[in-house]
């Protein structure tokens, strides 16, 4: 990387806009993939309690969530 | 609030419900006001977004794109690539694994399965927050009724990607009111 480059890079490193951009961004695809995750433990058979407790949370909370779609 | 709209604003929010029927999602969000603005007649705010090269069938292919990437726009992919995360390549492993649109499906405004038929849908959150914002866009204006222009104006000032992708053709808030300002002095 050129020394212009990597100036430009720290610059944009240290925007707290970007950052919290990506945070929200990141924020929202880990929630997309919990659902494409958890749909298919529900395919492949998987209790609310085994989904439950690989994802660290109780059963009541991820039934919520994700039940009934 | 309803009655200060337009007949032009009312029928666009009325075609906003349509497009959610038509792409069999369970809520009427941003996208779908910017859809229905679009395919008003000729209104001040299509006049506007067709200037700025935007067409229907442009904005349902980049809202498709936006949809099967769980809803996050190129800001976010960029903002995304600055952590070291390639969203692409994410939503390529992800449908290789999980089939395509395998991201889609839970973005907001795109619950589907529940709502297949015609009946009345409400609107997102972010939806109910452009209807409220247009009010406040009139009379910054000076405006007395709502129109489509004003609308527009508020899905630009909602932050999602519906605004980031207008954002990439130019269209923003700034460049929204310029035009607007430009015109009614013409």
């Amino acid at each position: 990387m050129t020394e212009a480059t990597d100036l430009a890079a720290r610059a944009g490193d240290r925007d707290p806009r970007v950052g919290l951009r990506a945070v929200a961004a990141l924020c929202r695809l880990l929630e997309q993939l919990e659902a494409v995750q958890v749909r298919s433990a529900r395919t492949h058979g998987w209790s609310w309690q085994e989904i439950a407790d690989e994802l660290g949370v109780s059963r009541q909370a991820v039934h919520k969530k994700h039940g009934r779609r | 609030m309803f009655e200060r709209f337009t007949k032009e604003a009312r029928v666009a929010v009325i075609e906003a419900q349509d497009w959610a029927i038509e792409q069999q999602v369970a809520e009427i969000d941003v996208p779908h006001l910017l859809l229905a603005l679009l395919g008003a007649s000729d209104t001040a705010a299509v006049r506007l977004l067709v200037e700025s090269g935007l067409s229907i069938d442009l904005v349902v292919e980049e809202l498709n794109a936006i949809r099967r990437r769980g809803g996050l726009s190129d800001a976010d992919a960029e903002a995304l690539e600055q952590l070291g995360i390639d969203l692409e390549r994410v939503v390529e492993r992800v449908e290789q694994a999980h089939g395509e649109y395998a991201l889609a499906d839970r973005a907001e405004g795109s619950r589907r399965g529940r709502f297949a038929g015609r009946q009345h849908r409400p609107f997102t959150h972010g939806a109910k927050r452009v209807l409220e914002h247009s009010l406040r866009e009139a009379q910054d204006l000076g405006d007395k009724d709502i129109g489509t222009e004003h609308i527009l104006l508020a899905v630009v000032t909602q932050p999602g990607p519906t605004a980031d992708m207008l954002a990439t053709y130019g269209i923003d808030h700034v460049t929204l009111r310029r035009a607007l300002t430009r015109r009614r002095a013409s």
